[in-house]
């Protein structure tokens, strides 16, 4: 496991606490639910460049190169679904739905660094 | 007996895509998707080497898929459609999950549903007793017979 995908572990995790709280105190999506989603986005969005950078520099994917690239175009737009799921319908339970991208992404995320080394 | 709230207007709850109802649904769709990557690796990758299992794996993505949609939709058609695909994700969990604990040399390969749905924190075997339990609760009106 690297560096990107404790990163991810970390922001999916709070993200996730911090939606699960905001559903069990019955709140709506807000500000704070869906920029926690934001920086599970953020963090993946880094996990891409970062990626694409060490590509360039040579290094070699172990597994399936396209498998990789595949978990992560799907987990980048997990994020994009959720938060546009939970605008359509503004309940306690859209911020349930955005709790399941954070642990979503760090068992993708997971899988991702099983594929690269 | 002939009273006339069938005819006063639409059911509104004649759905199952609110509440509770959407996390379901963003579970259901999470599945979807990965089961339906991960049948069409295996089927592409490495067929030959337990074509049973992948198969399988192919099947429950499709179940997946139908749930997916069928909860998303309204209205009784589609009530039903939730229903059999909640049903046969609750068989076919159970039985491969069973199957793949008695007999793995037929199951050697990990499946969604093998033991239960382990390898995804049992949410597999969780899933469709949540549905089963939503689609109980937002069951259509038995129709005026």
């Amino acid at each position: 496991m690297d560096a990107y995908f404790y990163i991810i572990l970390g922001v999916g995790l709070l993200s996730t606490l911090i939606c699960v709280a905001a559903g069990i105190m019955k709140k709506a999506p807000n500000d704070i639910t869906i920029l926690s989603v934001a920086a599970v986005e953020l963090a993946l969005l880094v996990y891409l460049v970062g990626s694409i950078v060490r590509v360039i520099a040579g290094e070699h994917i172990a597994g399936e190169a396209w498998e990789f690239w595949g978990y992560l175009a799907t987990a980048l737009l997990l994020p994009v679904a959720a938060v546009y799921w939970s605008i359509l319908e503004r309940t306690r339970w859209s911020n349930f739905v955005l709790a399941a991208v954070g642990v979503t992404a760090l068992v993708m995320a997971a899988r991702m660094n099983q594929i690269w080394y | 007996m002939a009273d006339t709230s069938e005819h006063t207007g639409k059911r509104p709850a004649d759905t199952r895509n609110t509440g509770p109802g959407r996390l379901l649904i963003a579970v259901y769709a999470i599945f979807a998707i990965s089961a339906t990557a991960r049948a069409g690796y295996q089927i592409l990758t490495k067929f030959s080497e337990a074509p049973l299992a992948y198969l399988l794996s192919a099947f429950a993505a499709v179940v997946y898929v139908v749930a997916t949609v069928s909860l998303a939709k309204a209205g009784r058609t589609w009530f039903k459609v939730s229903l059999v695909a909640v049903l046969v994700e609750l068989v076919g969990v159970i039985v491969v999950g069973a199957l793949s604990l008695f007999d793995p040399v037929q199951f050697p390969h990990e499946t969604v549903w093998s033991a239960f749905g382990r390898g995804y924190a049992f949410v597999p075997f969780i899933l469709p007793i949540l549905g089963l339990i939503w689609l109980y609760r937002r069951r259509p009106a038995a129709p005026a017979a």
